[in-house]
This record gives structure tokens, C-alpha cells and sequence, in this order.
């Protein structure tokens, strides 16, 4: 099964668009996998390019690239090594009639570079302070019709100061140039306001010049090939549902509690998407930081009447790794988080966390390090 | 769909009044202002007036409507914003009659009454300025009221603008008075209009008129309507109390103005919030008694009794108590208690209750910093019905065997308040003052066009009931189905029996209504959301005919895979609760149903009815506003594709707006036609839209916004002869009730009765249809309004046709309240409004996926 679902990349809808015109030509193609070895030229060409749906796209190992020798990849590399931020704060709702405009409660934040995926993640949930009289029915509906963190006693939160601080040394752990921080454009302006009032309070002055994903993307694809794409293709390739689920995505607790709506979930889409979408049309392949593959490849040992599919499992895991304590509550292990110097609370590397995949990778590794383990995923 | 989605959709279809009564009232009325509780605020019910402008305007302008309204700048309710607009006089078929006169008549009652007044009656409008200038709206109507030329006088005055039924001597009257700290005030009242009794300005005077009226009857209201506290319907098993009251208004009608109730109830819980408070802190103790206590209070709506005005509570002070003072409007200090005392004459026994928070609605549309209002839970009564509640079958049924009154309770309540309205002496006078004199109950001639035959594949049945033919076609063949070869089923490992056996059920029903289901392949999933998404994701493919999907709960599992299966991989999907399974009996039945609807989601067709007019496309539009993001509007089209109207086109759009406008539509338009042209090889000739979902005010912006985006589309789409237009405004919420009277009793009317004379407007060309049958309480009749009509069909044939179209709606097999694609339409919003949030994919605009 998972063969045939993968055929549909962007090169299986290119494909399919030409198939009018192979069979004008007297081709032989019923199917679009006859069509295949006819359009592997063509879709070569620059010219060629297809403004494609994001749809199930997950490359696979057998399904050899198509030949993009005749893009000039040495121009693609300064935008292929490039590092971008996204970033995402979630409030409690939005008060209109007051002079808080918004309650943060959640960041999200995600180094992330064409090359190599998701680099690195940044998590943490902030104190919103003080409601506001008379705001509170108001805030309680926004929270539950989304992220549903609880705008009173949750101890998770961390004070904004904190946060911000930890928030600058992720984005910019050594002296020089800030780099550019994404948002979606709809998150904007809660985003810009939530960052403002933040630094008010911790009295940090660094005005982080926040720019939108889609003018990113639009970017791009025109530095790439050398036209704008339409407004709305972007912002479907941005609107998918296909991540929701996957793991190692959203943050402990939204995992946990089932709750779609996470900050570091929004950040982590925003990177699949892209890579998704955009890496895979410079050609080149998507690795598990780029998107959860991992997630798709569990299935391959399917028997064709009755599949049982367990994902608890690998959550059960999760929560036992070592990578994934940043979100543990308790202020020692935070304080010592922070001692050590390399990476405040609530970050996380890629190349620190011993056990980097997810899903099966991780599954498999962990259970040859250890086989003490095994024992625990019989529930 | 499931059962959940199910029962919403036929709530929708079938009871009216269902929500109306059991949900707690969402929309609190804008509080404050009017604590009218002496003479000189008798006209406090004006608060819809703005008291602003008009300065430098003395010239007496004349009775046209809408110039009077935009020239005051006076702010009226938006329901009156309508009237002006006529439509009619464009429409030359209909310009001189507008009834049809096919069908047999029937006699009906109605819940409107005459008002009678005499034929030159008018009402003369002043302007009052006062000077020095005063704020208070209470002095200045003090102030004026104390001079006996005015108060002898029947008058309505909100501050700036009076209204007098006898014109003063003087163009402009200056009187002057004297305030109690010895001030004088110069006052100079100015003729600005006088109103004929016509006018919308008018029928706005007599709903204040009338307002004054029912609290002589001591009837007071809350929210829009009336209610009668002295005489509660108490249940007490359940805590509860009813207030019976009526929605009341007073419009003009074909030549008349007409005078309108309807039976309503307030739902109030016996019970304070303190009692409440108190019940909860003994069940969950101390320890998270005030986080419970938020969780459980926050949002409900209550009513002081002591105004009898409803507040949202928006949170809970726990710092401030009774004791504590507050800075009254003068700039006064005073404790809670003592203003309770002064002002109420309450005690309160409670010192140290925590106070109620409220947020008040801004009044004027600026960004002034929110009111709040402080509340005393002792004194707040819960009203409405918790969801706990509403999942009560009993209390519910308690609840429901008071409030659907029967025809014959309708009519006798009604009665009842006429003749109080007649008898009660203050009434009687203040009715008398103004030169009216109200009525008796109205009753005219209706029609009942003929029932419909139900055409199927080999079979044409008449229905013995048209509310419900699911037994009639029990046997027959559907129209067409594709059939269902690769399929999938996701359950989880508990569900599995069922799971097969239901699967088999499907089978046997399919084959003998034409459909032939293969057997699925049936995939075994862990209950959680996450696992039944990602089995999904990796089994589905494109060679996938349908998903069905056994789930184990409700929201999480079903918003996530129709948000994936509409969007990100394009394929009908059908979601089954698990425990709509397990009723055993109710099997073959659910089986039918579910096997109707997949063949809808294959682009099936189920029955149809027979259609005159060759090469129609109906439309339906209807608007919704999404559950998540409030300024996002979803914006839903669905177009028959065949000139046998069994096959649909379905569209949606999400688009940020505040209005609940569509901008769409041409795109939409031009995608029906072509996709008509796509099938048919012609354009069709004539296209009928009804457009549901539109708010009191808006016929105006639809007329000028919507209508031309629909009419440039059919213009465009060909160069010599376009195809004609009709746009259709479709109303579920109307004033008139309509009763059969039978030997001694009335009752509901028969289906299909159309009503096209005295309770519909001169202006306009409209009419009322009762396309469904209500089985407990009163039938709501549906209000169609023509207000762009290039297909010049005979008042009969619209009548008839929209009735036909109230017969094909697939997923219920009879009549609903609205013609199908309008329903159709309903339906793919909710599911996009509720579940998916994105405008689903193209790929399944020609089938009906969202059923």
C-alpha cells in the first residue's frame, strides 16, 4: 500500500497533467505509471514548473529523484544553507476592548534550513499574568476552542522574562547579526504584540524583525525558479492536516492531553510543509528532520486483511527519553538546565538528544541499546 | 455522518422551536440604562434612539421612509431597515397580483390581530433642546413631562426626540422649568416631521406603545420578549421554573398593520447563584472550590429579578464583598448592601459572597475601555439549561410537554392576552390616548398545493404521508448508484463484531435498493485519535472509492479525519459513533440510512420528483460563521447539475468578513454553469437561487451586492442567450402562525399550504409555504421572499416549484422546512464551519460528501 501512496509527490501531478498530451502523441499509457519514464525529461526542464497541490508527497528511497542537472544547484546554496526562525505565541484569545491586547501562554520556536530540516526546537509555556477583570469568560472560550491550556493554576508556565530571554539566546547564541524570525502572516500581528509586551516587562530591548512565512516561501520559489507563485497555492502548501498527528511534533503536554493546537506543533509544520513542498522540488532527499518519515515507514510490514496499528507505543517512549525532558515542570532541573550553560530551558538540538529519529528509528535503536526496555511495550 | 450530526440536521428540519427552548439564551440583552421605575422614564423602552444630530434641521421633511431615517440619523432596529426597500414594482409579472390560485383553499386562523386607528391618524415629531444642556436623560424628561401641555398629551420621548399623537399650537414651542436646586432651563421643542402612520417610524412608536401596554399587564421584558413572573409554570421535580410570555410585534402588513404574538417561555432555574456556590463547596470542598466554581459559572446567563435583566457572567471577584463600596454615577460612595437597600429595598443575608463579574456591551461602536457591572450572587438566578440538563431526557421532556403547546394552546393563550390587552383598564386608556383600538384576531384563505409523487427507479410512489415516505419506498430502487468496490473500514478492536456484522447488514440493504456494496477491507485500529488518523493516511489511496470510519467518541476523531479526507486527500468519507452499532433492533434501519448516504457521497441519486420546466438549475446558499475564528464567514453553494435536479455541485468558501454576505458568488456561478454545459451540452435556461441565512437588514446589500455578482456570471457565461434569473430569499424565523380550524379544535395546517395574501407585504413579492409537519407543538411556517425575478414563472408555478424542491433532500426521507439545496448548502457549511475550517477540495464538488 504504502508504494502506491507514495507515487503521489509533485512529480506523480506533473505527470498526470501530461498524459492528455502523451496519449495525443500515440503513447501507450493507461496508468500514470506507464506515463512515468516518458515525462522524466520534461520535468527537468526549468520551465517546467509545476504549481502542484501539497498533497501525500513523502518521497520514497526507490523512486530515484528526477534529474535536475540542468538547475544551476551552486546558486541554490547560500538559500539552500540558509537558517530560518519560525516562531509562533499563542494567547488566550484576543481582547478587543482593552488595553491587553493578548495573553501568551505558549511559544513555540523552530531553527530550521532547506539543507538539513529542523535543526533545532524551542519550547515553553508562559505565565499570561494577570487576567483582567471581567475578561475571564472571554479568555476561557478562546483556550478551550483551541490550545485549551488552562488560563489558571498551571504551573508549567514560566515567567515572560524567562521565556524571552531564553527565547534570544536560542535564536541568537552568539554575537553578531540577529537573524530574520517567521511567522504565519495571520499570527502576525498577536505574534509582534505578544514580543513587544514580553520585553516590556523584562526590560530587554531587542526589536527581532519578524517577517512572514509566505513572503519566505514566495521568495524562494522565485529565487528558484525565477517567477512568483499564486497567493493561494501558498497558503494551501501551508494548510495541511497531514502533520497533525505525527510524532514528535506537537509538545509534551498538547501530546499528552490530545490537543492539536500547539505552538511548537504550528513551527514544526511550517517546516514540513516547506520541506515538503519546496525541498523536494530542488531535488534533493527528504531526511526524518524534514519530515516525521518515519511515521509512513511503520507500516511496511502490513498483512493485507487485518492491520492492527499501535501508536501509543512510541509516546509511551517519549516520554521516558532523555531528549525530551526539557518540559519537565520542576525548577531544579530547570535551573541546572541553564547551568550548564549551552542551551536554556526549553531547548532542544537535534545533535544533543541521544536518540535523534522518531518513531520507528527510534523505536528499533532504543530497543537495541537497551533491551531492558522491552518489557514496556507490551501495553 | 453520525448519529450526533444526524440528529442536528433533522433538528434542524423538523423542530423549529427546539433550540429556542433549550439552550440557554446566548445573546444577553444589553443591560443597564432603563431602571424605569418611575413616571419620568415611562419612555425608557427608546433606547434604540441615539439622541445626536439633527441640529441645524428645522425644515419638516416629508413621509418618505427611508429619507426620514437616514436625514435623523436615528438608529433603528435593523429589522426595520427592510421595509423601505420594494422590490415588487420591478418585478412586472407581479406587479398587480402576486397571488397564485392553484390548490384547494383552506381557511386559517392566525396569531395576528387588527389594529385599527383612524384613517388620518399621524404622529407629530419634535426635536427638544434643552439649555442650558443636561445629560440626564431622566431630568430632561422631568423637566418636560412637568409642563401639563405635554404630559396630558400621549407621548413617547427618549431624550431628544418626542413624539406627540396632537400637534402643539406652535412650529416651535419654548417652555422653561425649574430643576429642584433652583436652575432654569430653557426648553424649545421644534417640528422636525410628521409621521404618517405608514411609516416604519411609526410602527417603531407603536412597539414603545405596546411595551408600555403589556407592563400595565404586568408583562416585562427580558431580551426581545415578554414575560408574565407572576404566573411561573413551577417543575419543581427538576428545579425549574417557566415564564410564559409572547414575542410580540407590531408591523405592517399587506394594508394593514397588524399586531403579533407568539407563545414563549423563559427557562429559570430556582435556584441563586450563591445556592449554587454553596451546593458546589460542599461537594468538592475547599481545596478547588473557586477553580471548579470558574469553570463551572463562567459563561452562563442570569436574571436579576429585582429588574429582571439578564448578565453574562464573565468572572467571579473573589477580593470584593457586599460590604465594600462602589462609586455610583453622581460620584457618591455606597456600600452594595446599602444600594440594594435604597434602591431595591432588598437585604441581602450574605456579607461575605464574592461578587459576580459582568462585562457590559459598549453602546457606541468606539474603543472606549470595557464597563464591567458588579453582581450579587444571592440575588442572581441561573436561567437556561446546562448541558448537563439538556442530556435529562426527563427533565427535558418535563420541559418540552410545557413549552411546544399545541394549536389549540396557542390559540387560547393568545386569546387570553387579547382580551386582557381589551379589558385591562390602563391598557384600554393608554391604547385610547393614542387614537387606536386594537382588534380582533385575523384569519384568511390559504391553499394547499397538491402532494408530489416520489419518482424512484422503477417504481412512482405517492406517499401516504409526506412528512415521512420511508416506508412507502421500503422496496423500491434508488435512482442510480454507482457501485462500491474498494472501500475501507477503520474500527477499533472492541468495535470489531460489530463492525461485520454491520458491514453485512449493509450489504443486504444495498442489493435491494440497487446499490451493490462489495465487502470492505476491514482495518483494525488502537482507540485514539492519532492511531485511527495515521491508519487513514496510510491506507487510504487514490484508488479509494469511500472511507468509513467505526469511532469510538465523538469530536476529536471526526473533525481530524474530515478535515484530512476533504482536503488533504480527496475522498468521501463516512464517520458511525460506535454506539449507534450497538442498537441492536434499530440495525437494518441505520443500515438503510448510512447506505442512502454513501451512495449520495458516489454521486448517487436517490428519488426526484417531477420537474415542468426542462433545463432548470436550483441553487442553494447559505452562510455560517466558523466555530473557531468569529470574523470568518463560511459561504456555501450547491447547484443542481441535471436537469432532473438529482445531482448537486457543491462549493464553500471561506472568506473574513463580518457580515454574513457572500462575495463568491460569481466565481461559484460560473463554476455551476460550466459544469451544467459539462453534462448537458447547454447552458440551463433558467436558474432559480434561494438564498437561506440572511439577518434582518441585509435585503438591501442583497439586492445591491449579491444579486449583480449572480446576474454578471449568467451574463458572461454566454453571448447570445443567457440564461434567466430568480434569487429567492428564504426565511425560517417569521412573525405569522397559521392554524386550520377543525370541528371545535384547530390545528396544525396541512402540509403544503401557501399563504399569499394579508400577512405578507405590499411591497414585496412573497409568500409562506408550510412544507413540514411538526408532531408535537406549532408548525412553523417557512418565508420566501422573490426579490430579483427574470424567469417571469406564474406566483403558482414558484409556489409549486419550491415546494418540489422541499422534497429532495436525501438524507431524510420526506419534507423538510426549506427546499433541499438550501439544506444542502446548511450542511456543507456546519461541516466546514465545525470540522474542517478550510474550503474542501474541488475533487468532491460533485458529490454530496458532506451528508
Amino acid at each position: 500500500m504504502p508504494n502506491r501512496r507514495a507515487s503521489r509527490n509533485a512529480y506523480y501531478f506533473f505527470v498526470r497533467e501530461k498524459i492528455p498530451e502523451l496519449r495525443r502523441r500515440g503513447l501507450p499509457v493507461a496508468r500514470i505509471a506507464d506515463a512515468m519514464p516518458y515525462c522524466s525529461a520534461d520535468w527537468a526542464k526549468p520551465v517546467s514548473t509545476p504549481l502542484t497541490r501539497p498533497g501525500m508527497l513523502v518521497p520514497k528511497q526507490n523512486v530515484s529523484p528526477p534529474d535536475m542537472s540542468s538547475l544551476s544547484l551552486k546558486s541554490d546554496q547560500a538559500l539552500f544553507g540558509g537558517v530560518f526562525y519560525f516562531l509562533d505565541i499563542f494567547s488566550h484569545g484576543e481582547l478587543p476592548h482593552c488595553e491587553q491586547h493578548f495573553l501568551p501562554c505558549e511559544i513555540g520556536c523552530v531553527k530550521y534550513s532547506l539543507q538539513e530540516g529542523i535543526m533545532a526546537d524551542f519550547h515553553s509555556f508562559i505565565n499570561p499574568g494577570e487576567i483582567p477583570r471581567g475578561f475571564r469568560f472571554h479568555c476561557q472560550a478562546a483556550s478551550d476552542c483551541s490550545h485549551k491550556i488552562p488560563i489558571s493554576n498551571f504551573e508549567s508556565g514560566h515567567d515572560q522574562a524567562t521565556v524571552l530571554q531564553n527565547l534570544y539566546r536560542f535564536i541568537h547564541p552568539n554575537p553578531g547579526n540577529w537573524p530574520p524570525i517567521y511567522c504565519k502572516s495571520d499570527d502576525r500581528a498577536r505574534v509582534n504584540w505578544c514580543l513587544k509586551h514580553m520585553a516590556k516587562t523584562s526590560e530587554i530591548r531587542k526589536n527581532l524583525e519578524l517577517r512572514t512565512v509566505e513572503d519566505l516561501i514566495v521568495g524562494i520559489y522565485q529565487e528558484k525558479f525565477l517567477k512568483e507563485p499564486s497567493k493561494t497555492w501558498v497558503r494551501s502548501l501551508l494548510d495541511v492536516s497531514m502533520w497533525d498527528y505525527s510524532s514528535n511534533t506537537r509538545c509534551k503536554w498538547h501530546e499528552e492531553n490530545d490537543i492539536l493546537f500547539c505552538a511548537l506543533a504550528v513551527c514544526k509544520k511550517i517546516a514540513y510543509c516547506i520541506s515538503n513542498s519546496l525541498v523536494t522540488l530542488f531535488g534533493v532527499q527528504l531526511t526524518e528532520a524534514h519530515v516525521p518519515l518515519q511515521d509512513y515507514e511503520a507500516s511496511s510490514s502490513v498483512t493485507p486483511k487485518m492491520v492492527v496499528l499501535d501508536a501509543g507505543r512510541y509516546q509511551k517512549l517519549r516520554g521516558e527519553s532523555p531528549g525530551f525532558s526539557h518540559f519537565n515542570s520542576s525548577s531544579q532541573e530547570q535551573r541546572s538546565n541553564i547551568s550548564f550553560g549551552d542551551y536554556p530551558s526549553g531547548v532542544k538540538t537535534g545533535q544533543n538528544s541521544s536518540i535523534r529519529g522518531r518513531g520507528i528509528t527510534r523505536l528499533i535503536e532504543s530497543i537495541s541499546n537497551s533491551s531492558s526496555n522491552i518489557h514496556k511495550f507490551s501495553n | 455522518m453520525s448519529g450526533r450530526a444526524r440528529v442536528r440536521a433533522r433538528g434542524l428540519a423538523r423542530s423549529p422551536r427546539a433550540a429556542e427552548v433549550g439552550r440557554p439564551q446566548a445573546s444577553p440583552s444589553p443591560p443597564s440604562v432603563d431602571l424605569s421605575d418611575n413616571e419620568a422614564s415611562s419612555s425608557s423602552g427608546f433606547v434604540g434612539t441615539k439622541r445626536t444630530l439633527q441640529k441645524d434641521e428645522d425644515g419638516i421633511s416629508s413621509g418618505d421612509v427611508r429619507s426620514t431615517f437616514m436625514e435623523r440619523g436615528v438608529k433603528i432596529g435593523r429589522n426595520f431597515m427592510d421595509l423601505g426597500i420594494c422590490t415588487r414594482e420591478k418585478l412586472a409579472h407581479v406587479k398587480d397580483c402576486k397571488t397564485g390560485s392553484s390548490g384547494i383553499p383552506v381557511k386559517l386562523v392566525t396569531n395576528l390581530f387588527n389594529l385599527d386607528f383612524p384613517q388620518n391618524w399621524q404622529l407629530y415629531q419634535y426635536h427638544v433642546t434643552y439649555s442650558p444642556d443636561l445629560e440626564s436623560r431622566r431630568l430632561r424628561t422631568a423637566l418636560l413631562y412637568s409642563h401639563s401641555e405635554i404630559s396630558n398629551k400621549a407621548k413617547a420621548f427618549d431624550g431628544a426626540v418626542l413624539f406627540l399623537s396632537r400637534k402643539l399650537e406652535e412650529k416651535v414651542t419654548e417652555l422653561s422649568s425649574e430643576t429642584h436646586r433652583g436652575e432654569t432651563v430653557k426648553m424649545t421643542l421644534t417640528l422636525t416631521t410628521e409621521v404618517l402612520s405608514s411609516s416604519p417610524v411609526c410602527i417603531q412608536v407603536f412597539n414603545i406603545i405596546f411595551k408600555k401596554i403589556l407592563k400595565k399587564l404586568s408583562m416585562y421584558q427580558i431580551g426581545r420578549n415578554y414575560y408574565n413572573p407572576s404566573e411561573p409554570v413551577e417543575i419543581p421535580q427538576h428545579k425549574l421554573s417557566l415564564w410564559p410570555g409572547f414575542a410580540i410585534s407590531i408591523s405592517q402588513f399587506e394594508s394593514r398593520l397588524l399586531f403579533s404574538a407568539n407563545v414563549s417561555y423563559k427557562v429559570l432555574r430556582n435556584e441563586t447563584v450563591l445556592e449554587f456556590m454553596t451546593d458546589l463547596y460542599h461537594k468538592t470542598g475547599m481545596s478547588c472550590f473557586t477553580e471548579t466554581c470558574e469553570k463551572q459559572l463562567m459563561g452562563l446567563i442570569v436574571l436579576t429579578r429585582y429588574n429582571n435583566k439578564t448578565y453574562r457572567i464573565d468572572d467571579i471577584d473573589w477580593s470584593v464583598r457586599p460590604t465594600h463600596t462602589f462609586k455610583k454615577r453622581d460620584g457618591t460612595e455606597i456600600t452594595y448592601v446599602d444600594y440594594y437597600e435604597q434602591q431595591y429595598n432588598i437585604t441581602l443575608s450574605d456579607l461575605n459572597q464574592p461578587l459576580l463579574v459582568s462585562l457590559l456591551k459598549s453602546k457606541r461602536n468606539d474603543n472606549t475601555e470595557a464597563r464591567i457591572a458588579h453582581l450579587i450572587p444571592e440575588l442572581c438566578f441561573l436561567t437556561g439549561l446546562t448541558s448537563q440538563a439538556t442530556s435529562d431526557f426527563q427533565l427535558m421532556k418535563a420541559v418540552a410537554d410545557e413549552t411546544r403547546i399545541s394549536p389549540l394552546g396557542q390559540q387560547q393563550r393568545l386569546a387570553r392576552l387579547a382580551d386582557s390587552i381589551q379589558r385591562n383598564k390602563d391598557a384600554h386608556f393608554e391604547l385610547e390616548k393614542w387614537g387606536l383600538h386594537f382588534g380582533a384576531q385575523m384569519s384568511l384563505t390559504g391553499r394547499v398545493v397538491p402532494s408530489e409523487k416520489i419518482l424512484l427507479q422503477d417504481h412512482i410512489c405517492q406517499p401516504v404521508s409526506a412528512a415521512d415516505w420511508s416506508k412507502d419506498i421500503r422496496t423500491c430502487k434508488i435512482l442510480s448508484a454507482q457501485p462500491l468496490n474498494k472501500w475501507l473500514v477503520f474500527c477499533s478492536n472492541r468495535t470489531e463484531n460489530g463492525t461485520e456484522s454491520f458491514v453485512n447488514c449493509l450489504k443486504r440493504v444495498g442489493s435491494s435498493m440497487g446499490f451493490n456494496v462489495s465487502y470492505p477491507k476491514i482495518i483494525k485500529v488502537q482507540e485514539n485519535p492519532a492511531a485511527f488518523f495515521r491508519a487513514v493516511q496510510q491506507h487510504v489511496d487514490p484508488g479509494v472509492q469511500l472511507v468509513m470510519c467505526i469511532l469510538p467518541s465523538d469530536q476529536n476523531y471526526y473533525n481530524s479525519i474530515k478535515k484530512y479526507l476533504s482536503c488533504d486527500c480527496p475522498v468521501p468519507s463516512q464517520c458511525i459513533l460506535a454506539r449507534t452499532l450497538n442498537k441492536q433492533g434499530m440495525m437494518m434501519s441505520i443500515a438503510t440510512r448510512v447506505a442512502m448516504q454513501m451512495a449520495c457521497k458516489l454521486e448517487g441519486e436517490l428519488w426526484a420528483v417531477e420537474i415542468p420546466l426542462k433545463s432548470l438549475m436550483v441553487v442553494g446558499i447559505d452562510v455560517c460563521k466558523d466555530a473557531f475564528r468569529k470574523e470568518v464567514v463560511v459561504v456555501g453553494f450547491v447547484a443542481s447539475v441535471n436537469p432532473r435536479i438529482t445531482r448537486w455541485f457543491s462549493r464553500c468558501i471561506l472568506q473574513k468578513a463580518t457580515t454574513d454576505i457572500a462575495d463568491c458568488l460569481k466565481v461559484f456561478m460560473t463554476g455551476a454553469v460550466k459544469t451544467w454545459y459539462k453534462y448537458n451540452h447547454s447552458l440551463p435556461a433558467r436558474i432559480i437561487v434561494y438564498r437561506h441565512g440572511v439577518g434582518d437588514g441585509q435585503l438591501k446589500t442583497l439586492l445591491e451586492y449579491e444579486v449583480p455578482q449572480l446576474l454578471s456570471s449568467v451574463t458572461e457565461s454566454s453571448s447570445n442567450t443567457s440564461s434567466k434569473l430568480s434569487v429567492i430569499v428564504v426565511r425560517k424565523k417569521c412573525v405569522p402562525r397559521f392554524f386550520t380550524e377543525m370541528s371545535q379544535t384547530v390545528e396544525n395546517p396541512p402540509l403544503g399550504t401557501v399563504v399569499d395574501s394579508q400577512a405578507t407585504r405590499s411591497e414585496w413579492y412573497d409568500f409562506y409555504l408550510v412544507s413540514q409537519a411538526a408532531s408535537r407543538g406549532t408548525v412553523n411556517p417557512t418565508y420566501y421572499n422573490v426579490i430579483y425575478d427574470d424567469n417571469g414563472l406564474k406566483p403558482d408555478h414558484m409556489q409549486r416549484l419550491t415546494f418540489k424542491m422541499c422534497h429532495l433532500y436525501y438524507n431524510w426521507m420526506g419534507l423538510i422546512s426549506i427546499p433541499a439545496p438550501c439544506l444542502y448548502a446548511h450542511k456543507l457549511t456546519f461541516l466546514v464551519a465545525q470540522s474542517i475550517h478550510k474550503e474542501p477540495s474541488l475533487e468532491l464538488a460533485n458529490s454530496l460528501f458532506y451528508l
